[in-house]
């Protein structure tokens, strides 16, 4: 047998687990944004008030002035399904997650373990194993209850039937083995919620309950509605053949120790968290799985604790990957206190693989690069790697960086694409200040000397040999940092082809670039 | 071979006669001068073509798969224009490639001008020396088919390096069969590099000059580029490398008291537009 537990308005029953004072109010749960929001879901006291779903805020608003209004909450639905789910578990450890507040149990073999406190035999009489059944049921929904979610449950031998079962409204509904057609047969047809077109044409062939389809020759009824129609008249029939589907709780990966004594140095505590890591990566080799995120936690002496994440750009099983992390991550923000013992959270994520091609260039391990960027991020922080990328503007100093992420390398290996053989600058980040000798004498004042300060890098001295420009940049003008800039391309007497500019606003000079 | 055939090899009249031996007397023969120029099959072979024509002929065909080229110069000399070529040629055939950036000098735009795939760049910026050569370090051991360590401008930041790193550096590229180009402000590597190039002698190339009075027009430079070592013994061959500004000069009408022009350079998408005063 199957127990379906089904709360009705979902949405409604989420919010209010989460907000219970709001009960006895005319609340309704809408959503979407602006004039697309739409009811979704109403109080008993606002339905009694003509809040139906579908409405408009402004339409419920005419219904009820005072209407509260709450948008769907996906984070308190998501906690309502999970309670649910812990609910289901509480009574059979098979279990499926049907989502949007509907779960299944498996309740074969249990009701003997369950029913009412004294065991009865379950399929000894069948009027005892119903009332069993009933009162395995009668559980449940009181469990739902103290879980705050107004659970229906339906049990039947079937999926379908269980579900059926558990939107009537007297619940608990107990569905007798191989009675499912004839518990179906006085229901509506909207109960098997069949499909708007295939719902008005069954209403056009006067069909109103589901035994009325039951009744119709199935060859006949596949014939007019195809596949779908044949499925549906194999449900009305009580007729399911889905199993149901295990839902397996993810797996807590956490490895750790206490210690004799505390550690206040790095070299031993690496020792035993290298053991640690390896075991846990062990673990999740052994699932198959990577880990993509990495939570330490230490347990300081005399009392404390120090928790800290590891993030990981790609999901990697290297136990020296993770070790190097840890290390980085101790060094650069040490605990303040000796450590007394530690744990280790490992978040299991799917390896990547790369497709190795035959004849193109071989694409880097994503593990592999992952790993190394995490590295190269450690060292040097994680605002110095990336993928460059250019920026709109003609500021030539102007960049950003992105996450390294390159695109897959072509089938075949391609030629190198012929050079253009242009000549780079060198971007000097930040500008190199400079105190500048210009000739006057000659057309226009043109840079004749520079100097850099003493304590700038690179240094920049010399006679200019000759300057070209200048060239005028003008961006920004509307903001806060306008560039207002001539630029110049020097060359200087001792070597070296520079671009410089005057910042026309403050009247400074700058060294920029180097060609080179 | 008997005594009268060898006679008439020395007089010449049997060569008349045999136009092969001839053309391997003249040709391959002629050639081969010494051992070291013969093709080694321990040689890494595959080179990556730099794009840049003197570098190429320098290092017959471009960057060594596995080997560990050195360019250095003074500033201005082109090898960072060197360096950009270099990831242009890698990511446009496909590959990725990884920049060591200590100075952080790249300049997006004009490396996307340049015709480099930015996405299949990976572009690291350490601060100090000793951090560029862990960082080049780490990215041949991903496994980075190509990376530059640009040394950026002198005085270098950071301590001295020992000569065992670049070893390591050298090994790691050849055990990854991966190609490692250093520019440097001057030889660093030791001698772990399996070819060094050094670029001197940059000289300016300027257009326009004395125009209506208009400003000059930096062209582009020319450099001379020396193999200093080389894996087949082939050190002191030099080559001129030339590297133009994607510039363009145009005075489309300039009025009769030639005071005034119109300049536009390109970089990149943008535009630098300026009226010669």
């Amino acid at each position: 047998m199957i127990a379906c537990l089904f709360v009705p308005l979902f949405p409604l029953a989420a919010r209010l687990r989460s907000e219970p004072e709001l009960k006895d109010e005319d609340l309704a749960i809408f959503e979407g944004n602006g004039n697309a929001a739409r009811v979704v879901a109403a109080s008993r006291k606002a339905r009694k008030a003509g809040v139906e779903t579908g409405m408009t805020l402004p339409q419920a608003r005419a219904r009820i002035p005072k209407l509260i209004a709450r948008g769907r909450d996906r984070e308190c639905e998501r906690a309502a399904q999970q309670s649910l789910l812990e609910v289901a578990e509480s009574f059979s450890p098979r279990i499926e997650d049907a989502g949007e507040g509907v779960a299944y149990a498996d309740l074969e073999g249990h009701a003997k373990l369950m029913g009412g406190g004294k065991p009865r035999p379950y399929d000894a009489d069948v009027g005892a194993a119903l009332e069993a059944a009933r009162d395995l049921a009668r559980d449940i929904v009181r469990a739902a209850e103290k879980a705050g979610l107004p659970a229906r449950v339906g049990v039947a031998a079937s999926k379908l039937a269980a579900r059926i079962a558990a939107g009537l409204p007297d619940t608990p509904a107990v569905v007798p083995e191989g009675d499912e057609a004839r518990f179906l047969a006085p229901l509506p047809l909207e109960r098997l919620a069949p499909q708007m077109e295939i719902a008005a044409t069954l209403e056009r062939w006067g069909l109103t309950s589901i035994g009325d389809l039951a009744k119709l020759p199935e060859g006949e009824v596949a014939s007019r509605l195809g596949e779908i129609g044949r499925a549906l008249h194999a449900a009305a029939r009580g007729v399911d053949p889905r199993p149901l589907e295990p839902y397996l709780p993810p797996p807590s990966f956490t490895e750790g120790m206490d210690l004799e004594w505390p550690l206040a140095t790095l070299e031993p505590f690496l020792f035993l968290a290298n053991a640690a890591l390896e075991r846990l990566l062990a673990r999740l080799e052994f699932r198959a799985l990577s880990c993509t995120r990495l939570e330490v936690t230490l347990k300081l002496d005399p009392d404390g604790c120090d928790a800290r994440a590891i993030s990981l750009p790609a999901p990697t099983r290297d136990a020296k990957t993770l070790l190097t992390l840890v290390r980085l991550e101790l060094e650069a923000r040490p605990p303040g206190a000796p450590v007394c013992g530690f744990v280790f959270t490992a978040h299991p994520d799917s390896p990547r693989r790369a497709q190795l091609s035959l004849f193109g260039p071989a694409a880097l391990s994503p593990d592999r690069l992952a790993t190394t960027i995490a590295r190269l991020a450690a060292l040097l922080g994680a605002d110095r790697v990336g993928s460059p990328r250019a920026v709109d503007g003609h500021r030539p100093e102007r960049f950003t960086a992105t996450g390294f992420s390159p695109p897959p390398p072509p089938r075949e290996r391609l030629a190198p694409r012929a050079g253009r053989g242009l000549l780079s600058v060198r971007v000097l980040r930040p500008p190199v200040p400079l105190e500048v000798i210009l000739d006057t004498k000659a057309r226009g004042a043109r840079p004749s000397t520079l100097k850099s300060p003493p304590e700038a890098t690179p240094p920049i001295t010399g006679t200019v040999r000759v300057a070209a420009g200048p060239w005028s940049l003008e961006e920004g003008w509307w903001s806060d940092a306008p560039a207002d800039r001539d630029y110049w391309d020097v060359e200087l007497s001792g070597g070296g082809l520079y671009r410089i500019y005057r910042e026309r606003t403050a009247n400074a000079w700058f060294a920029d670039g180097v060609y080179d | 071979m008997g005594a009268a055939a060898v006679e008439r090899f020395l007089e010449g009249t049997g060569l008349q006669r045999k136009p092969a031996a001839l053309s391997l007397l003249s040709g391959l023969g002629a050639k081969l001068t010494r051992a070291s120029d013969l093709p080694s099959s321990s040689l890494p072979r595959d080179p990556l073509p730099t794009t840049v024509a003197a570098l190429d002929r320098l290092l017959l065909g471009g960057l060594p798969r596995g080997g560990f080229v050195e360019v250095s110069g003074r500033r201005s000399c082109g090898r960072f224009s060197i360096g950009i070529a270099t990831l242009a040629a890698a990511t446009s055939s496909g590959e990725t490639a990884a920049l060591v950036d200590l100075g952080s000098h790249l300049d997006p735009q004009s490396a996307e001008d340049a015709g480099v795939d930015l996405t299949r760049v990976l572009w690291v910026r350490p601060a100090k020396l000793k951090d560029a050569v862990a960082s080049a370090e780490m990215t041949l051991s991903a496994g980075f088919p190509l990376v530059v360590l640009d040394l950026g401008l002198p005085p270098l930041r950071g301590r001295f390096i020992p000569d065992a790193a670049w070893v390591r550096l050298e090994r790691a590229a050849r055990q990854r069969h991966a190609m490692l180009l250093l520019l440097a402000p001057y030889r660093i590597s030791g001698v772990a590099a399996d070819a060094v190039v050094a670029a001197d002698a940059m000289r300016p190339v300027w257009r326009g000059a004395a125009m209506h009075g208009a400003p000059k027009l930096l062209a582009g430079v020319a450099s001379r580029l020396t193999l200093q070592k080389d894996a087949r013994a082939r050190s002191g061959i030099a080559e001129q490398m030339g590297l133009r500004v994607d510039a363009t000069l145009s005075i489309p009408s300039l009025p009769a008291t030639g005071e005034r022009g119109t300049f536009s350079r390109r970089r990149g998408e943008g535009h630098l537009i300026a009226a010669a005063r």
